[in-house]
């Protein structure tokens, strides 16, 4: 497996839990009977930033870890993680950022569509943001599929 | 997702070239070891200026390295 490879897997985790995280949040908000526009908005602004912070985060620890167990098995104590991105890797992602704005392209005209058909705006906005988060799951489906399975 | 329709000879021309790692050979054209793997394997069409580097690193012509398969890859 390579660098890249690892770093997509820790990314699909990432949004899995983040879309778990979501998921629980919008149900408690609507289980208790608070679920405005300004709390939705407040778990956008937590999930945009749990997202960034923790994609950072898992790079590094992912780069770390690589190091860490290339030294364990070759005995280098300044051993080569091979980081590099080849045309490969820049085809799969270009492949996977495909898949992912195709998907959020249909979520956003279902969110609209909903606006359309007369439910609130924030209906809109808990949809659009959802799937945001499937389009990125989806699209690191896709790369981790593209690399196993070849194209 | 099967194989390409462009066919190689890298593992035999590996063999020939003092029995070439898939590494070695990985680090002489600039691409991570995965990718020769992919070649190999006939999952992955390379550019034509990968297929020229990995020409260039076993010092043959292009068409001893790969060739056009149209039946490959169709089922």
């Amino acid at each position: 497996m390579t660098f890249h490879q690892k770093n997509v897997t820790v990314t699909l985790v990432n949004f899995l839990l983040i879309l778990g995280f979501y998921l629980i949040r919008v149900t408690q908000l609507i289980l208790s009977e608070s679920f405005t526009l300004d709390k939705i908005i407040g778990v956008w602004i937590t999930v945009v930033v749990i997202a960034i912070v923790v994609t950072i985060i898992g790079t590094i620890l992912t780069h770390i870890i690589s190091t860490i167990i290339e030294t364990i098995k070759t005995g280098n104590e300044d051993p080569q993680v091979d980081d590099i991105q080849d045309e490969r890797d820049e085809l799969i992602d270009l492949k996977g950022t495909r898949v992912s704005n195709t998907v959020y392209s249909f979520s956003v005209l279902l969110a609209m569509l909903t606006f359309a058909l007369g439910q609130p705006a924030l209906v809109m906005f808990t949809l659009l943001i959802l799937c945001g988060i499937i389009a990125q799951i989806a699209g690191d489906i896709f790369r981790l599929r593209l690399y196993r399975k070849g194209f | 997702m099967g194989k390409t329709q462009i066919k190689n000879n890298i593992r035999t021309l590996r063999f020939f070239n003092d029995e070439m790692t898939q590494a070695a050979l990985a680090e002489k054209v600039g691409v991570t070891r995965q990718t020769i793997i992919a070649l190999e394997q006939q999952k992955y069409s390379p550019s034509l200026e990968l297929a020229f580097r990995i020409a260039e690193a076993f010092g043959v012509s292009l068409e001893e390295v790969f060739l056009y398969d149209p039946e490959n890859g169709l089922n």
